[in-house]
């Protein structure tokens, strides 16, 4: 414990000297940030949705005029069959159809549950994802409204007030999923593998240092570089973007941890079989590019491909980014996004089991 | 005193390659030993055995009382280690190196006590990559005296020092055998074995081909009828550099 509270303090200094270390981990993540966000490059104006009120009764109208009152969205009432044509020609980027049973009532067992379908085009999955978002919302609320108790469908947040989802509040969980991403894999591999190839390891081994002990002080020098990076983002997103952060910081933080944990076990592995700090770019970005741009940092995941999302939702980054996203966002709690905790916790340990395979302080 | 160092029968083979083999030999306590050789003769190898960091497959050694084949860890705690070819954490500076590696051996230590006796005292604070050649060799000695250890295992400590640097470097390494510790060293200066070693192994292939005080492997060959071919120079260009130049350290 103390040795490995030494070598922590130890190694945390030398990285907190490393300018162009620094750079990259807090950096570049601001300047991905800013491009993005504040000059608004995801900025897509409105989302266009259609409504076909088949039941028009109270309830249907009474959802239809909350949707009105929510000034992202562009509404029209209209058919089914004419908006879907519109949907395919990308005129459209939502539509949602409410069926003749549409009530808002408490769920009555044996009773079936009306369903609302929401149609939504492939083309704009920015503007699906957050019309969808919405939705949800507004039916948690009105259903928490009439019944006074939790609804038919599941009850996110009652807390939230007026759905104004803008696409930085969509961006920075996305931002900082990638960025724990980048930080883990490649900090570690870089560094290791410089360490290996320099001869650092060796003239280490040929001391009786307790190996765990070396390795958990690199594992909390980087957990304490990951919560500063996060605490940093996260500041400059509340003040400089004005970004709305439903859920809470503390869920969001031990997402955060478990994804900067899931990914140093990559970085490890990576470092174990890597011969030259050449081969670290090289590897690092055929592993972190294709969650990169699959697995939700600036567009929705559902922007992969349909025939390959099956792969891309089961990313690391996937399952970290939906976590934060829905935490951050829809103000989830760490019960709600047990799914992709458990995903995250299978990765771990999948990282894990590779990282001590290829990795081993003893080689050296 | 029973020897510090006792090998027998070493061996050691890299497939088809045998580094070392089957070398007995040993090491008195407070001596300094070098093992001398050309590349490739074996002595890294070797070096590297005694220190825990390398399996043999056959033979036995015992370096401070202990079985390093048994416990390589309890060796590597009462042994330093000066590799050959190593290197340090960046972004570290002299005084946190030698803090890193006395956290290594869980030991506290007075950094600067350590700096002071390799006369890097004024660098404490400088990084240590930014170290010259001469004065990171030096560091090097600091970080492997941080266990007070009894054996203190140099490989090829001077290669690519200027000459100023190495005679430097042969005073501190007197002054640490001074104070009771034995030093094991490997090189390939045969003029550094003869001013430092009280005795030298001359490995070959493998095999120690020669063992005896510098003085005694010169006389014996003497004694076969040896004679240099030209006329024993009274001065060489070494002493010619030294002259011009000085023995002042240049970049302490």
């Amino acid at each position: 414990m103390r040795q490995t509270a030494r070598l922590t303090a130890l190694l945390l200094r030398a990285y907190l000297r490393d300018r162009i270390a620094l750079f990259f981990s807090l950096v570049v993540p601001l300047m991905l940030m800013v491009i993005f966000g504040y000059l608004n490059l995801g900025d897509f104006g409105r989302v266009s949705l259609a409504v076909d009120d088949q039941a028009k009764n109270d309830a249907s109208k009474q959802l239809l005029s909350l949707l009105k009152g929510i000034e992202t969205l562009q509404i029209t009432e209209e058919s089914t069959d004419e908006a879907l044509k519109r949907l395919r020609r990308t005129e459209l980027d939502v539509l949602v159809v409410i069926p003749k049973d549409f009530a808002i009532a408490p769920a009555r067992p044996g009773q079936t549950v009306p369903q609302l379908v929401v149609y939504g085009d492939d083309a704009r999955p920015q503007q699906v994802v957050v019309g969808r978002q919405i939705i949800a919302q507004v039916i948690d609320r009105l259903s928490f409204a009439v019944t006074q108790t939790a609804p038919v469908v599941a009850v996110k947040d009652e807390t939230v007030q007026g759905v104004r989802l803008r696409y930085v509040d969509f961006l920075v969980p996305g931002i900082l999923g990638v960025n724990i991403m980048q930080l883990a894999v490649f900090s570690v591999a870089f560094a290791l593998v410089g360490d290996k190839q320099r001869g650092v390891l060796r003239r280490i081994m040929a001391t009786p240092v307790r190996i765990p002990n070396l390795l958990a002080a690199h594992v909390v020098t980087r957990l304490f570089i990951a919560a500063g990076q996060v605490a940093v983002l996260l500041l400059v997103a509340l003040v400089l973007f004005n970004v709305t952060i439903v859920g809470g910081l503390g869920a969001l933080v031990v997402v955060a941890l478990l994804g900067t944990i899931l990914f140093l076990t990559i970085g490890f592995a990576l470092a174990g079989w890597a011969q030259s700090e050449n081969q670290v770019p090289a590897i690092a970005q055929l592993i972190t590019l294709p969650q990169f741009f699959f697995s939700g940092v600036f567009f929705s995941k559902n922007a992969a491909p349909e025939a390959i999302r099956p792969i891309t939702n089961l990313l690391p980054l996937t399952f970290l980014n939906d976590a934060l996203r829905e935490i951050s966002v829809q103000g989830a709690s760490l019960w709600d996004v047990r799914t992709q905790i458990l995903g995250l916790l299978v990765w771990i340990v999948l990282g894990f089991v590779l990282a001590v395979r290829l990795f081993r302080f003893e080689r050296f | 005193m029973p020897p510090v160092v006792q090998v027998n029968n070493l061996r050691k083979r890299y497939g088809e390659i045998e580094a070392v083999r089957g070398i007995s030999f040993q090491v008195e306590t407070g001596e300094v030993f070098g093992l001398l050789g050309p590349n490739g003769a074996g002595k890294t190898t070797t070096v590297e055995i005694l220190e825990g960091l390398r399996k043999a497959d056959d033979g036995s050694a015992v370096v401070a009382g202990v079985d390093v084949f048994a416990d390589p860890s309890l060796v590597k705690r009462r042994i330093g280690v000066q590799l050959q070819a190593s290197a340090f954490p960046e972004n570290l500076t002299a005084k946190e190196t030698v803090e890193f590696f006395a956290a290594c051996y869980d030991l506290d230590v007075d950094a600067l006590a350590l700096l002071r006796l390799v006369e890097l005292e004024e660098r404490a604070g400088q990084r240590q990559e930014t170290l010259s050649g001469g004065q990171r060799q030096r560091l090097s000695l600091a970080t492997a005296l941080v266990n007070s250890p009894q054996v203190l295992f140099l490989d090829e400590p001077t290669t690519g020092l200027d000459p100023q640097a190495r005679r430097n470097l042969w005073d501190l390494i007197r002054g640490i055998q001074s104070r009771g510790t034995t030093v094991f060293l490997t090189t390939h200066y045969l003029d550094e074995a003869e001013i430092l070693c009280e005795r030298v192994a001359i490995m070959d292939e493998g095999r120690i081909v020669a063992l005896d005080p510098p003085r005694k492997l010169i006389d014996d060959l003497l004694a076969r009828g040896f004679s240099k071919p030209v006329l024993r120079q009274r001065a060489n260009l070494e002493d010619v550099f030294l002259d011009l130049t000085g023995h002042q350290l240049r970049d302490a």
